[in-house]
């Protein structure tokens, strides 16, 4: 088998970044867009090439280590940079890579005119090498080489409009947030080397496996990991960052706080399954965190203004699910929530930005209303995506969320049933949501707002800058290299469900099973009555919103003690303030101006104030300075002297 | 014979300046050239030419013998000789210091100091004390270099250092005074008590006064909290060259005594006072990145992010593994190429705005996109960002300590948050947001001059990112640094 289209697909959007920085001005920012689009789609077809090569190959040869060379090296320790090819990271490249270059593609229209063009185009080619590199890495340390790569391209997309002082806070707040869980995860891997010596996959995974390490170092080593893939996907506890992320441009929301890295937590659990099948405890706490995520985010949902804050709780919530999937050992559903779940909210938030776009950056929901009939095409993807989030079949979202609930079922006891009902609750949640948001930007009467860019239509004069300070016109929908995208992932959405249907074929789940076997399988009977629950739960979610929507009320009154919770995102902002940013600051402060200044500088300042007085204050200082020299030279010199003579 | 060479060369040229009466820029066409030609010689140092007629293969640096080395019997009855050569990671420091060195002098050129004979003269004096430090093969040629390496930094800073150059100048020479008599001290008695200074040849001592006076030295030459009173005056009232210098390379001499001098000729002292080693380097490492967090200027940033960096540094060299050792010696060099490119981009911002105060900057990468990619570039290396050769030198050095107490290995991880902290803060307060009240409108990106300062430091550290068990495969003979340098005192 030849590993060939694995390294194409990780190299080529480097390359990508390197011809994009190394022409600097002399391409047109439409060529760096090209540039950046090109080479993400030569790495979707290495990744094809790869996906055709792995299913050539018997089952249990579907696994495959090549090593570049070796990257790091301390006495006997070593690590290669080296990629490792099966069914789980071939997945992955293909999601990275296919809905990455969609979305690539999608910004040439979005961005048009944005300053800068080309350093957006150059960071996103290095988003989607090291998200490549996260997902293909074929050691630990590898892994947390991609880990932090995606971190910093999500700071630079965040902060991209890097005069607004929002857009810098907030990537500011992600980065040193993810680096929270880079050092867990670092910890972990530090513990890793000191039982087993080495961070190689298999080395590890099979010292886990066999009971090699005692279950305090495996349960230390998952914590560790565990608050990685917290941190990356923004669940619970290590939640916050994600809304401010919004800040970064829409296509930026949709590859990187979307489709792709805010998912790693998940293909790091299934990864590194074997550690967390050593540590059941935490294993149970990834799901256990995942649950209360998709019912918080959920229910912050519904009470947030800015449309793309509520895809991005949404988002939350939905990798909670995953994170509920694969804490109870369902790696392939998890996963294959994870691909639909790239589909469907990467075409929402595309979608989000062609009314973003025509709106020129208007992103308050209670200022649009009825674009249904200004956006048609836009409306319908947006219902398709909405529909597939809530998870109403034949949409991708339904085949793969109750497939996740079904194991919770199918895995029982007080977890199994804990988890399984707040999946169910949060059906019930996402109904209300999503269609609180749908019918209030496409449904009722145009708004103002709205009426103003209809009529402005094809006629450049109401251009207007958005917040991050793009010219953007109403366009009607945009241009067709915007809509090319959004349409090919509505397609995705409509079919992408049906790489597994539970009682017919399990493609998906058997392909993951190659490389994480599953702890759970739920009963054909199990997946159906989920099924219904789901379906029924999630519709009327969806009627109630309607109901509210067509009475003019809001689903949490404004009045309310809980509004006021929600709207506070339940005070983890406010709390993170007062226990670390604050103290942290004030802690810094203290040691400067109570330490460093008044103490160690200020002694010092005493014994070079009577030195310079001993030495003769009516002189310059500086002839006080050589005379001080000249003292210890000669003393110097009379020790050496003396020494000698004294040996001689 | 290159080690010899590479000493000489600059001294000679440092001769050649202060004698000849040349005219301004003659003497910055010597300075320059010298300096490029240590870079040529340590390059081909790098690769054999001698194995093959075209070629190149590289040097063995896992073979035990020393390389380019000379020996000359000096003060014979003393056991006291002219012995110089490399190890793999003495190789290395001293690959930092020409490269280090020769930017600075560019920078000295760009900038145009005043009386230019005294000025090159002592920059490169310093680099070929310098070089003479990380060669030595002899405990009191050692000494001399390292009080040699002084001279030229007290007039440094002192002549043409910045409005509180006095204060920072008598601080500088208080503590390194003090240092260098404890360790003049420990140099004599531990060679008169062995009958030899040969590094390599003197076997172990137990004497912890001996061990002690070695320690403080370094301790205030790296330096680790609470030695490091001189520091902040030191590294912003220098020239910014010269801080380039003396955070990236002089801070350098401190590693190479304690790997060298301190790790194989006491081995029972380092077992004893390791506990205590380790809190003061941890604690160099938090306390540096907390001030670092609240400096008001960027160079007060850079200067106390490097002691942090001196804390982690030391932290691998007293962990005594292999993870440790390896890992210290390559944040050495990524260490002291990052502070060097973060020094003189400061000067070069301070040369626009005309003050590093943070608060007063702001919005410069809104139309210098060189300057922005190098500040981010560099900033982003600093923090420490994984993937970058200083992330692979913290996560070596981290999971080395490891092995005395998962808490030495927990501070670290805080510290990388707190890296992360400080090196946005400097990074936005420079390029972003709003534009600073000091930043001249009109103020230009980087020339081609000053990016051909800074540009090969930085992509050496790229190229170390990608690469860097080219360092840490290459630092030691043999294939366990930790029994190599036992074995030295053995």
């Amino acid at each position: 088998m030849s590993v060939a289209g694995a390294w194409v697909c990780l190299l080529a959007p480097l390359a990508g970044l390197l011809a994009i920085t190394g022409a600097g001005t002399r391409i047109t920012r439409r060529q760096a867009g090209w540039i950046a689009t090109v080479s993400v789609f030569v790495a979707f077809a290495g990744a094809v090439y790869t996906l055709i090569e792995l299913i050539a190959q018997d089952a249990s040869e579907r696994e495959r280590l090549s090593t570049a060379y070796t990257w790091f090296e301390a006495g006997r320790f070593e690590a290669g940079l080296q990629i490792l090819v099966d069914p789980l990271a071939v997945t992955m490249m293909l999601v990275v890579t296919g809905v990455g270059g969609l979305i690539v593609w999608y910004s040439m229209g979005y961005m048009a005119g944005a300053d800068e063009e080309r350093r957006f185009f150059a960071y996103m080619a290095l988003f989607v090498f090291s998200m490549l590199l996260l997902v293909q890495a074929g050691n630990l340390l590898l892994l947390l080489v991609g880990w932090g790569l995606v971190g910093l391209a999500s700071y630079l997309l965040i902060g991209f409009d890097h005069h607004r002082p929002a857009a810098i806070a907030a990537a500011k707040k992600a980065f040193v947030m993810n680096a929270v869980g880079d050092a867990t995860m670092a910890l972990g891997l530090f513990l890793v080397i000191a039982k087993v010596g080495t961070l190689d996959f298999g080395p590890v995974f099979r010292a886990a496996e066999e009971g090699a390490l005692s279950d305090t170092v495996v349960t230390l080593v998952a914590l560790g990991l565990l608050g990685g893939a917290v941190a990356k996907s923004a669940q619970i506890p290590l939640q916050t960052w994600l809304p401010d992320a919004m800040e970064g441009p829409t296509p930026v929301s949709a590859l990187i706080h979307a489709a792709t890295m805010v998912t790693a937590g998940v293909y790091l659990i299934c990864r590194t399954a074997p550690v967390f099948e050593a540590a059941p405890d935490v294993q149970h706490l990834a799901a256990g965190l995942g649950a209360v995520t998709l019912l918080a985010a959920g229910a912050i949902a519904l009470v947030q203004w800015d449309i793309k804050r509520v895809i991005a709780y949404s988002t939350m919530s939905q990798i909670g699910y995953m994170f509920l999937g694969a804490g109870v050992g369902a790696y392939g559903f998890a996963m294959f929530h994870l691909v639909t779940h790239a589909f469907f909210k990467a075409l929402l938030f595309l979608a989000a930005g062609v009314v973003i776009h025509h709106l020129a950056g208007e992103q308050d929901i209670r200022r649009m209303g009825g674009l249904r009939h200004y956006l048609p095409f836009t409306w319908l993807v947006f219902l398709v995506g909405s529909l597939a989030l809530v998870g109403i079949p034949p949409l991708a979202g339904f085949w793969s969320k109750d497939a996740v609930l079904a194991s919770a079922l199918a895995t029982g006891g007080v977890l199994g049933w804990s988890l399984y009902l707040a999946g169910l609750a949060g059906t019930f949640l996402t109904g209300l949501y999503t269609f609180r948001l749908f019918f209030r930007v496409f449904d009722g009467e145009p708004s103002p707002l709205v009426l103003e860019h209809a009529a402005g239509h094809g006629d450049h004069a109401h251009g207007a800058e958005d917040a991050a300070g793009h010219e953007l016109h109403g366009h009607g929908e945009g241009p067709l290299s915007m809509l090319i995208p959004v349409g090919a992932l509505a397609a995705l959405t409509l079919i992408g469900g049906l790489l597994n249907v539970p009682g017919l074929w399990d493609t998906f789940e058997h392909w993951i099973a190659e490389t994480s076997e599953p702890l759970v399988e739920a009963t054909v009977g199990q997946d159906y009555l989920t099924s219904l629950l789901a379906v029924l739960l999630g519709a009327a979610g969806l009627l109630l919103a309607r109901r509210a929507f067509l009475a003019g009320k809001d689903l949490v009154p404004g009045t309310s003690p809980l509004h006021d919770a929600l709207a506070r995102k339940l005070y983890f902002d406010d709390l993170y303030d007062a226990l670390f940013s604050r103290p942290a600051q004030a802690l810094a402060v203290r040691l400067r101006d109570r330490v460093e200044t008044p103490v160690v500088q200020g002694s010092l300042e005493e014994i070079g104030t009577r030195t310079q007085e001993a030495a003769g204050e009516v002189a310059r200082a500086q002839t006080g300075l050589l005379r001080t020299y000249a003292v210890a030279i000669t003393g110097s010199v009379v020790v050496l002297a003396v020494v000698f003579i004294v040996v001689r | 014979m290159l080690a010899t060479l590479l000493i000489v060369v600059p001294l000679a040229a440092a001769l050649v300046i202060w004698v000849l009466p040349l005219p301004r820029e003659t003497t910055a066409g010597i300075a320059v050239l010298a300096a490029l030609a240590e870079v040529g010689l340590w390059v081909g140092g790098v690769f054999d030419f001698s194995l093959s007629p075209l070629g190149i293969e590289w040097v063995d640096f896992g073979s035990d013998q020393q390389l380019f080395g000379t020996s000359r019997a000096w003060f014979e009855e003393l056991g006291v000789s002219y012995a110089v050569g490399f190890y793999g990671f003495q190789f290395w420091l001293t690959g930092l210091t020409v490269v280090v060195g020769a930017c600075a002098i560019g920078y000295a050129m760009w900038v145009g100091r005043d009386r230019p004979r005294a000025y090159y003269g002592l920059v490169l004096f310093l680099v070929g004390s310098l070089v003479g430090v990380f060669a030595s093969q002899d405990l009191l040629l050692f000494y001399v270099f390292f009080e040699a390496m002084l001279i030229p930094l007290y007039v440094l800073i002192g002549v043409w250092g910045g409005p509180q150059r006095v204060k920072a100048t008598v601080t500088f020479v208080i503590y390194t005074m003090a240092g260098s008599l404890l360790m003049l001290a420990s140099v004599v008695a531990f060679g008169i008590g062995q009958g030899t200074f040969s590094l390599a040849t003197s076997g172990t001592s137990s004497n912890d006064w001996i061990f002690l006076g070695f320690v403080a030295a370094f301790a205030v030459k790296a330096p680790l909290f609470p030695f490091h009173g001189w520091l902040r005056d030191a590294y912003t009232q220098a020239p910014p060259e010269v801080s380039a210098l003396l955070s990236g390379v002089v801070s350098k001499a401190a590693v190479f005594g304690l790997i060298w001098v301190v790790l194989p000729h006491f081995p029972g002292p380092v077992e004893d006072f390791r506990g205590l080693l380790l809190v003061l380097a941890a604690a160099t490492l938090v306390y540096g990145s907390l001030l670092a967090f609240r400096q008001p200027d960027i160079r007060g940033v850079v200067a106390y992010s490097s002691m942090a960096q001196m804390g982690l540094i030391t932290l691998g060299i007293f962990a005594t593994n292999d993870l440790g050792l390896d890992g210290a010696v390559l944040q050495s060099v990524n260490h002291g190429l990052v502070s060097a490119a973060m020094f003189l981009l400061a000067g070069m911002v301070e040369e626009r705005c005309g003050t590093g105060q943070l608060s007063a900057l702001g919005g410069m990468a809104k139309g210098r996109p060189l300057l922005a990619t190098l500040v981010l570039t560099t900033g982003m290396i600093v923090l420490a960002v994984p993937g970058s050769a200083t992330f692979t030198g913290e996560f070596s050095i981290l999971a080395g300590v490891f092995d005395h107490g998962w808490g030495y290995a927990a501070v670290g991880a805080a510290g990388i948050v707190i890296a992360a902290m400080y090196g946005l803060r400097l990074i936005s307060a420079l390029l972003h947001e709003g534009r600073g009240s000091s930043v001249p409108e009109d103020s230009p990106d980087l020339r081609a001059g000053e990016l051909g300062l800074v540009v090969p430091l930085v992509a050496i550290l790229l190229v170390l990112s990608a690469w860097p068990a080219a360092v840490s495969g290459n630092s030691f003979p043999g294939d366990a640094p930790a029994e190599t340098i036992a074995g030295v005192g053995g």
